[in-house]
């Protein structure tokens, strides 16, 4: 074996392969890219017919009138109320859940409480969509004597539902990432534990857990089923927490089977389609800032 | 005679990103010839090792200066494949690391890969490895189970007779007994001792008298440098150098 | 001191109230989907089309569509996935071509699914023509669920121990296939309960489906990817609210919610079990 030949090929091929995977990987990029590219081709031409501001701040949408009102304002206020109401119910469980998985609850329940999460973070969102509409809507209605209980209550309680696994499984992660020590320190100066985990552990995980709660609205305001099948579907500014919204996803949704292939219509769901990517977009380039750079100083900074 | 040196590094430095882990470091392995390499630890010995056979290729942000020279040509050259280095200098680890996979896999592994496919060959290879490990006898018959069935010696030999089954010129050594039973010790450094006939190997150790049983040369590195390199005898009876005197009679520090 | 202690306790009671709230949210859901539709799933409704315009019959071509779907999206994304991880785990680790790529994988993955739609709608069905269909559908799933098979595949391939690595360079085997025969195959189980939740993920999606790939109604299963099919979760949405038989057929939007979650929680099961046997199982 000692002829053994040594040959450049065997080095290029090496080259070739790992060009040929770091093309494939970037692939990621040139598809996210390819989604702007194709949400603008579609959506830009709305503003031929009306500008950006009207588009953005006008408060009627009448898509199928004559002559059509493309005022999304309606839409982003219903996607914003929805999913605030739905971080006051998904935040506090969320992260309170993640503080008894990762701090207080015993082996076995821990286990039983994260398969819980996970399976929850898997129910279709059709499936809380049906559900919201068949139990909690006609229970709102009867409860509160309303009109219809498809509502922003409904949609937020549904859509705390899809939240909370995003929320507590990426606060559960940054309470682990908690150094010992901390908490050793902690006891040692005679802290209780609940002292411990409000004083100490939590701030010490707080940009995981303002990753988590950011992760979880942007979760929120992309969701589309639930919001279609209980926020109600009226596009007007709403006045209470229980009348009825039309969230952007909800609208795209709901349309875009009926509108007329590159109409006015069509360009305006797609225009809408691009204020929501630039919205979810924002919110995760903010969680990601604020989780790198929690990476970067460590926890010596704290 | 002329003595014939397989391996020689000249003014090698080397770093771990900013940290400078060998400083000058000049030193010549003699061919068929056991070499060890003493010193406390953090002083650069497995870094050496490594730098031989460009493991150290694998740890991003490491700087290389001076120069290897494998039979007098320059590893570190742009047009040399690391992987054809490495076929000619084997490595033996710290830990036992077979691979997940069974006792004859294990051994057929990289010689099928490098291009062997005869299969009386391949069955002759393994027997022949295993032997020179001193592994046959006890293994013959289970040469299907899982390498991972082993005992942590045996795991050992095993890594060993991989390595032997390469055919490489040099093989390294990394504290190959630290992580073993005395039985096991003893059963490594006889399987050393048979293996020099046609191997130069190179062993890092911290056992002062395992260096000095079984290697004819030695070298000792304190802080990235090396300090002492001499035939073993002589640096275990008369060294030069005051400090590797007091390094080896535990007098250190 | 006994204030102190009080705080706690108020505080630990709004812990373990927190997590039975979950818990009974899942198991409320889980109860009441399964007891109201436990009785509509007969054979008959498995195994036929529907029928009497949807009112009756069967959800079989919905369950071929969803699996026609699913499958079609991991084709595409479980190589394109584990690639890209080979690739930032073993190639660039560090650098910026795999610092942009993450940013690249972390942005696909916050993309909302709607969009997913949009993009498919955009791109599959219309610029390349491929029409409502199958391909379209199932590339734009393949898509959607990239970022999870990556990230899955990522933490697979980290958890193989570099002494695996080391060894087999060490023996002068050349890096692809040290990757190919000794890497790659220690991930293998982490790989597979990656893509397998990534399938589960896909077979419940509903938006990015509905202007790509869902049919109202198909009476005949589907003969080529170029045809449009039914799927379970846009099947729901369809008896749920549109046309006017809603309360008539709530027995069978009942059976097929039941049928959707018994497929996709059974595969997140099937999962979660590898999982935690693999873990188990290691052997390093
Ligand atoms: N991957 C690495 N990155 C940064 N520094 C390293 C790395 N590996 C080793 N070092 C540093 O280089 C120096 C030499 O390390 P090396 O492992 O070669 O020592 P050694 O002589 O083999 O010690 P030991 O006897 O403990 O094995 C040490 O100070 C160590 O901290
Ligand atoms: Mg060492």
């Amino acid at each position: 074996m000692k002829n053994r030949k040594h040959s450049l090929t065997k080095h290029t091929k090496e080259i070739a392969i790992r060009n040929l995977f770091g093309f494939f990987a970037f692939l990621s990029v040139l598809l996210f890219g390819l989604i702007l590219v194709f949400l603008f081709r579609e959506g830009l031409p709305l503003f031929k017919q009306i500008s950006v501001t009207d588009f953005l701040f006008g408060t009627a949408w009448y898509p199928t009138y004559e002559p059509p009102e493309y005022g999304i304002w309606p839409l982003i206020v219903g996607s914003l109320a929805v999913t605030f109401f739905a971080c006051l119910i998904a935040v506090p469980l969320g992260i309170l859940s993640a503080v008894y998985i990762a701090e207080i609850a015993p082996g076995g329940i821990k286990e039983i409480l994260k398969s819980v999460i996970e399976l929850l973070a898997g129910l279709p969102s059709v499936v809380l969509g049906f559900f919201g509409m068949v139990i909690v809507g006609p229970w709102l209605q009867e409860t509160f004597d309303l009109p219809t209980g498809l509502n922003i209550m409904n949609a937020a309680v549904m859509l705390a539902i899809m939240a909370i696994p995003t929320i507590s499984s990426i606060s559960e992660d940054a309470l682990y990432a908690v150094p010992r020590e901390f908490k050793e320190a902690s006891y040692a100066l005679g802290a209780t534990k609940y002292e411990t985990i409000i004083r100490v552990i939590i701030p010490a995980a707080l940009s995981g857990i303002s990753t988590a709660v950011i992760l979880g609205m942007a979760r929120a305001i992309g969701e589309t089923m639930v919001v279609l099948m209980v926020a109600g579907g009226a596009a007007a500014i709403p006045e209470s927490i229980f009348d009825a919204v039309r969230p952007m996803t909800a609208s795209i949704a709901a349309e875009m089977g009926e509108a007329p292939f590159r109409s006015g219509h069509y360009h305006a769901l797609f225009a809408t389609g691009i204020v929501l990517f630039v919205i979810t977009l924002a919110f995760n380039l903010i969680a990601d800032y604020i989780s790198n750079r929690f990476r970067e100083t460590g926890s010596g900074t704290l | 005679m002329e003595k014939d040196f397989i391996v020689r590094t000249k003014n090698v430095d080397f770093f771990y990103g900013a940290f400078r882990a060998l400083s000058d470091v000049t030193v010549d392995f003699e061919k068929n010839k056991v070499t060890a390499l003493i010193g406390p630890s953090g002083c650069g010995k497995s870094t050496l090792l490594r730098l031989l056979n460009r493991m150290n290729d694998l740890i991003d942000g490491t700087r290389v200066e001076g120069e290897i020279l494998l039979e007098g040509r320059n590893i570190y050259a742009p047009d040399v494949d690391p992987v054809e280095i490495r076929q000619r200098i084997g490595m033996v680890f710290q830990k036992p690391n077979p691979f997940p996979k069974s006792i004859y896999n294990n051994i057929t592994y990289a010689p099928k890969l490098s291009g062997i496919v005869d299969s009386e060959e391949i069955e002759a290879l393994v027997e022949e490895s295993l032997r020179q490990a001193v592994l046959w006898d006890e293994v013959k018959d289970i040469l299907t189970k899982s390498a991972m069935t082993l005992s942590g010696g045996q795991q050992q030999r095993l890594c060993i007779a991989r390595a032997l089954a390469m055919k490489p010129d040099v093989i390294l050594m990394d504290e190959p007994s630290s992580a073993l039973d005395p039985i096991s010790t003893a059963k490594i450094e006889e399987l050393i001792d048979t293996l020099k006939k046609h191997y130069t190997i190179i062993i890092v150790t911290h056992n002062m008298q395992q260096a000095a049983r079984i290697s004819e040369y030695t070298g000792f590195f304190y802080l990235g440098k090396l300090i002492e390199f001499n035939a073993t005898e002589k640096i275990f009876t008369n060294p030069d150098v005051k400090q590797t005197e007091d390094y080896i009679t535990g007098r250190f520090g | 001191m006994r204030s102190r202690y009080f705080k706690q306790r108020l505080f630990f009671g709004a812990v373990r109230l927190s997590a039975l709230v979950i818990t009974l949210a899942l198991l409320g859901i889980l109860a009441y989907i399964l007891a109201h539709g436990f009785r509509a799933i007969t054979w008959e409704f498995l195994t036929q089309s529907p029928t009497d315009s949807m009112t009756k019959g069967g959800i079989m071509p919905a369950i071929v569509g969803t699996l026609y779907l699913t499958v079609g999206a991991i084709l595409v994304a479980l190589p394109l996935g584990v690639v890209s991880a080979i690739f930032l785990t073993e190639y660039a680790k560090q650098g910026a071509l795999s610092r942009i790529i993450r940013v690249g994988v972390n942005c696909l993955a916050g993309v909302p699914s709607v969009v997913f739609g949009l993009f498919g709608l955009g791109f599959f069905v219309v610029f390349l023509k491929f029409g409502s269909s199958i391909l379209a559908g199932a590339l734009t799933l393949g898509i959607l669920i990239l970022p999870t098979i990556i990230g899955a595949a990522e933490e697979a391939l980290k958890a193989v121990p570099q002494t695996f690595r080391e060894a087999s360079l060490a023996l002068g085997v050349s890096k692809w296939n040290t990757i190919f025969r000794i890497v790659l195959p220690s991930a293998l189980p982490g790989i597979l309960t990656g893509a397998i939740l990534g399938v589960g993920r896909a077979a419940g999606e509903t938006a990015p489906i509905m202007f790509t790939a869902a049919a109202f109604f198909t009476a005949v299963l589907p003969k080529s990817i170029f045809d449009e099919v039914m799927a379970l979760p846009y099947h729901i949405y369809v008896l749920a609210t549109a046309g006017t038989h809603i309360e008539e057929t709530r027995p069978l939007q009942y059976g097929t919610v039941l049928v959707l979650i018994a497929l996709v929680l059974g595969i997140d099961l099937i999962a979660i079990i590898m999982r935690s046997m693999f873990r188990r199982n290691k052997r390093w």
